[in-house]
């Protein structure tokens, strides 16, 4: 895939996702980029040696003698196949954990309208720290102009769609934070969809914003 | 360089013979690999026993060093019987040119660790487990096997020498499973330290990449 990404995750980010303390709608917008990006794969693959390292110089602790029976037992019990359902057609080229979110979900995605050129999709994590949706901005769209209340991942899954800062393209990861106004428009030749996760409900700076209810909460879930 | 491997390593000869996909000078060649990769290939029971004799005491002192809420020393044995479970169903998978048994050992008992307790603190059902977010090694993946070892070694030497505060951090964040937040607050400093002793570890152990393509080296 792509390796001339410009948007990244940053390293403490991809520690904590290597050690495993990231939370699960942070570390699906992580995933989701790992996807796209070859060089945070590789530099992940080289985190992961830290871990190694902890646990070959562990002390190793005797396990109880019927352990590893249990093991084999439940080896024996599980060991056909379970099949996984095929994903919707439309999201094929997806990173493989939101295919599985929207599979799990048994149904297409349910495209709610936030404005004239944004759709929004949610989706389910089973947790209720971080709204996690995609959202499409159609060809050349133009979104609100909005500031953050709390933290916002995004991560470009196709198509393009600039700011005022740079352009984004497939895989590219961005973090939004207090204080960080923009307003992101679609590309001209084609729509751009991105996963998101939201902590807090971002604020739209237009005076009229408060007219604009489905940008005014969100709904972890 | 053989010698530079875990000192628990057990070193009576691979008496597998069947398993010539490993030799060669390219390949690895320690025999936690070679077992793994039996497992997969010919789920063989043997290399599993081996397998298992050697990392569940290995995972259970990792599973016991955690120190994550919710997280309680008595489900350390859970946590083995699941790691070992994945690594019989999963061996197929594995690539030794892409990383050592324990390496991926380590993945799979992360994803495991960080599982029960996401099921244990959560009275919905999770739809997405952490092994979905994990990428299987690929072609792609722009880093040789020789890169790969040399990491790993590098690695190893430079944990041992790293300061003091760093050492504790990264410990904090590896073995006890901490988030930078949590971490900041149990040793009380703020998240901008924990944020730069993390980097300045990884400086140490020569892992972080170029600047260019890190903003965060700029920011803060």
């Amino acid at each position: 895939m792509t390796n001339f990404l410009k948007h990244h995750p940053d390293s403490n980010m991809l520690v904590e996702f290597s050690a495993g303390s990231l939370d699960i709608a942070p570390s699906l917008c992580v995933s989701a980029h790992l996807h796209f990006c070859a060089k945070c794969r590789s530099e992940l693959s080289k985190l992961d040696e830290i871990g190694s390292h902890f646990l070959s110089q562990s002390n190793p602790t005797e396990v109880n003698e019927q352990l590893f029976e249990n093991v084999m037992n439940e080896i024996d019990r599980t060991e056909h196949k379970s099949t996984e359902p095929e994903p919707d057609a439309t999201v094929q080229h997806f990173p493989a954990p939101i295919k599985k979110l929207i599979t799990a979900a048994k149904n297409t995605l349910t495209w709610q309208r936030l404005s004239s050129s944004i759709d929004t999709a949610k989706l389910f994590t089973g947790q209720n720290k971080f709204e996690v949706a995609l959202h499409r901005i159609s060809a050349g769209g133009t979104t609100p102009k909005h500031d953050h209340r709390g933290t916002e991942y995004t991560v470009v899954l196709k198509g393009s769609f600039s700011d005022e800062q740079s352009i984004y393209t497939e895989g590219d990861f961005l973090v939004r934070k207090p204080g960080d106004v923009h307003q992101p428009m679609g590309a001209k030749n084609g729509e751009c969809i991105c996963l998101s996760a939201l902590d807090a409900p971002v604020k739209l700076t237009n005076p009229l914003g408060f007219l604009f209810r489905p940008w005014l909460k969100i709904n972890p879930m | 360089m053989g010698k530079k491997l875990a000192p628990i390593v057990d070193k009576k000869p691979l008496d597998n013979a069947n398993i010539s996909v490993l030799k060669g000078t390219s390949m690895r060649d320690d025999q936690w690999s070679a077992l793994v990769v039996a497992v997969g290939k010919h789920r063989d029971r043997k290399s599993f026993a081996k397998l298992f004799k050697h990392f569940a005491p290995l995972i259970k002192s990792f599973a016991q060093a955690s120190r994550q809420e919710g997280w309680f020393p008595g489900i350390a044995e859970d946590l083995v019987q699941e790691v070992m479970i994945k690594v019989w169903q999963k061996a197929e998978a594995y690539d030794p040119q892409k990383a050592s048994a324990t390496t991926w050992i380590y993945t799979v008992a992360r994803n495991c660790r960080i599982d029960m307790l996401r099921r244990k603190s959560n009275i919905q059902h999770l739809p997405i487990k952490n092994e979905d977010f994990w990428h299987e090694p690929d072609k792609d993946t722009p880093i040789s096997f020789f890169r790969q070892k040399r990491t790993e070694e590098q690695v190893k030497e430079s944990l041992s020498r790293l300061p003091r505060e760093q050492d504790e951090i990264i410990r904090k964040v590896y073995l006890e499973g901490k988030s930078h937040v949590e971490t900041s607050h149990e040793l009380n400093i703020p998240l901008g330290t924990v944020k730069s002793r993390v980097r300045l570890g990884l400086q140490k152990l020569q892992l972080l990449v170029s600047t260019e393509c890190r903003e965060d080296l700029n920011n803060d």
